[in-house]
């Protein structure tokens, strides 16, 4: 645990350094997702109380998870009382240098692969990317923007905590609801679904869609 | 070599499981396989019924787990028609807390060491129930209806396998009415497709030979005449690793269909 970390993940363990974002965990990008999540489970079982009832960052360097990761890592966190606040602050310090501009966020990009399912729910303190579909039931919010590679049918929600600069993009913009920063939308009845890729965005004081 | 575990589940209720586990358990045990059923509805159980069983019933699943009968041996029930298919029903004055995921793991474990194949039934929901028949299934078949809201649970269940680590789901397409999917009032197998994004394992047609089967107790997969039984029998062969075409389902009978309306006559 006291390894010094020079690249933005540890290649051989996991590791808990305290940022100034906050405490992070440093999940390493080689071995399969699950592996990590049983040494996790272990090392907090071991270090019992220690974490208990805190939130902490995760770092997952360049790995991509899927839906069903991303809930195995709450699982296991949970089982401890930890929540996770937020994804790679690391990664977001070097590839987006934008930050200025927009109210400060914890925390970077959060890449899921796979397709949302109906009951699914992800959360991140920062941007979120899909590379797959969100079906119709899930839900995806983001403090930053929300960038669907697929078709997007379920709820989407950027921006919540009030940036009005968040944006939603889907190769298939057909949600359920768009929500971004403080407003609500719906497409309305009978809209021709558009094959091609879409912008959500708030113009005046409404959310707007143009094609890309 | 340990047997497969095959869970057969859908979300919402009415869909065909329990048609599907009794039709391709009844395949399999054609093709000389050796099968167990697990039927997992405990307080609603209907396996035995559409097996025609019921009247065999001594011991069930949470005799079992109760170990209120000896052994596991002691609760299945052997089909009347196929000695290597037999069942493992569920009781029916309990419900679903009378069982844990760890005894179904602890029952089925012992069962697949015997069987080739080991097929739970499992009940409409996400509760207990799900829990109990996913357990010990290291495979699963989804069962939806070319409905919006079949597709839209199918798909939540697809979400709940995967976070319990059985990644490759396959489909079985039930009840798919050709003539309505031709008319474009009905969902067909792209739009769901679409949706759910799985393996296609089979599309079975609406038929009404299913509801006589079921009533009699007879799987369809048993009669040549049935065409659900025809897509049963695919869906088995196609569940071994055989490569089976899929029957014609735009409506218009293949060079197949057209030669077998011949030979029946109609």
């Amino acid at each position: 645990m006291l390894a010094s970390v020079t690249k933005p993940v540890h290649n051989e363990q996991l590791v808990f350094k305290g940022l100034k974002q906050g405490l992070t965990l440093f999940v390493p990008e080689n071995d399969c997702f699950a592996h990590w999540l049983e040494v996790l489970d272990c090392q907090l079982d071991q270090a019992k109380g220690f974490f208990q009832g805190g939130a902490i960052l995760v770092e997952l360097g360049e790995r991509q998870l899927t839906p069903g990761e991303l809930a195995g890592l709450k699982r296991v966190l949970a089982k401890y009382r930890i929540r996770v606040e937020g994804f790679n602050p690391v990664l977001r310090k070097k590839n987006n240098p934008r930050t200025e501009k927009r109210p400060p966020a914890s925390s970077g990009v959060l890449l899921v692969k796979g397709t949302v399912r109906n009951g699914q729910r992800l959360e991140n303190e920062g941007d979120i990317v899909v590379k797959g579909d969100v079906n119709p039931g899930s839900e995806i919010v983001a403090t930053g923007d929300i960038i669907v590679l697929g078709a997007l049918r379920g709820i989407a929600h950027a921006g919540a905590g009030g940036n009005v600069k968040a944006e939603i993009i889907a190769f298939t913009l057909a949600p359920v609801q768009l929500r971004i920063a403080h407003l609500i939308s719906r497409a309305p009845e009978g809209r021709e679904e558009w094959q091609g890729p879409e912008i959500a965005y708030i113009k005046g004081e409404k959310i707007v869609v143009e094609r890309l | 070599m340990a047997g497969r575990v095959i869970v057969v589940t859908s979300g919402k209720g009415g869909v065909g499981k329990t048609t599907t586990v009794a039709n391709i358990g009844t395949g399999l045990a054609l093709r000389q396989k050796k099968v167990a059923m697990i039927d997992a509805d405990i307080g609603l159980r209907n396996l035995d019924v559409v097996m025609g069983l019921e009247n065999r019933i001594i011991y069930d699943l949470v005799d079992v787990a109760e170990k209120t009968c000896r052994s596991v041996h002691k609760a299945l029930i052997k089909d009347k028609r196929l000695s290597n298919l037999c069942l493992l029903p569920a009781a029916q004055t309990r419900n679903k807390d009378a069982i844990s995921p760890e005894q179904m793991v602890t029952i089925i474990d012992e069962l697949k060491e015997e069987f080739d194949y080991v097929l739970v039934d499992c009940p409409a929901g996400i509760e207990r129930g799900f829990e109990n028949a996913v357990a010990a299934a290291t495979e699963a078949i989804v069962v939806t209806t070319p409905e919006v809201s079949a597709v839209r649970d199918a798909d939540r269940i697809i979400g709940l396998l995967q976070d319990r680590e059985i990644y490759e789901p396959v489909l079985v397409l039930n009840r798919l009415r050709p003539d309505m999917v031709r008319r474009g009032d009905m969902m067909d197998v792209d739009d769901i497709n679409d949706i759910l994004a799985i393996k296609l394992l089979g599309i079975v047609p609406d038929d009404e030979e299913i509801i006589i089967s079921t009533n009699k107790g007879e799987p369809a997969v048993l009669n040549s005449q049935s065409k659900a039984g025809e897509a049963f029998r695919n869906i088995v062969r196609r569940l071994e690793g055989e490569e089976v075409p899929f029957l014609p389902v735009n409506g218009e009978p293949g060079l197949f269909g057209r030669f077998l309306k011949l030979l029946n006559g109609k």
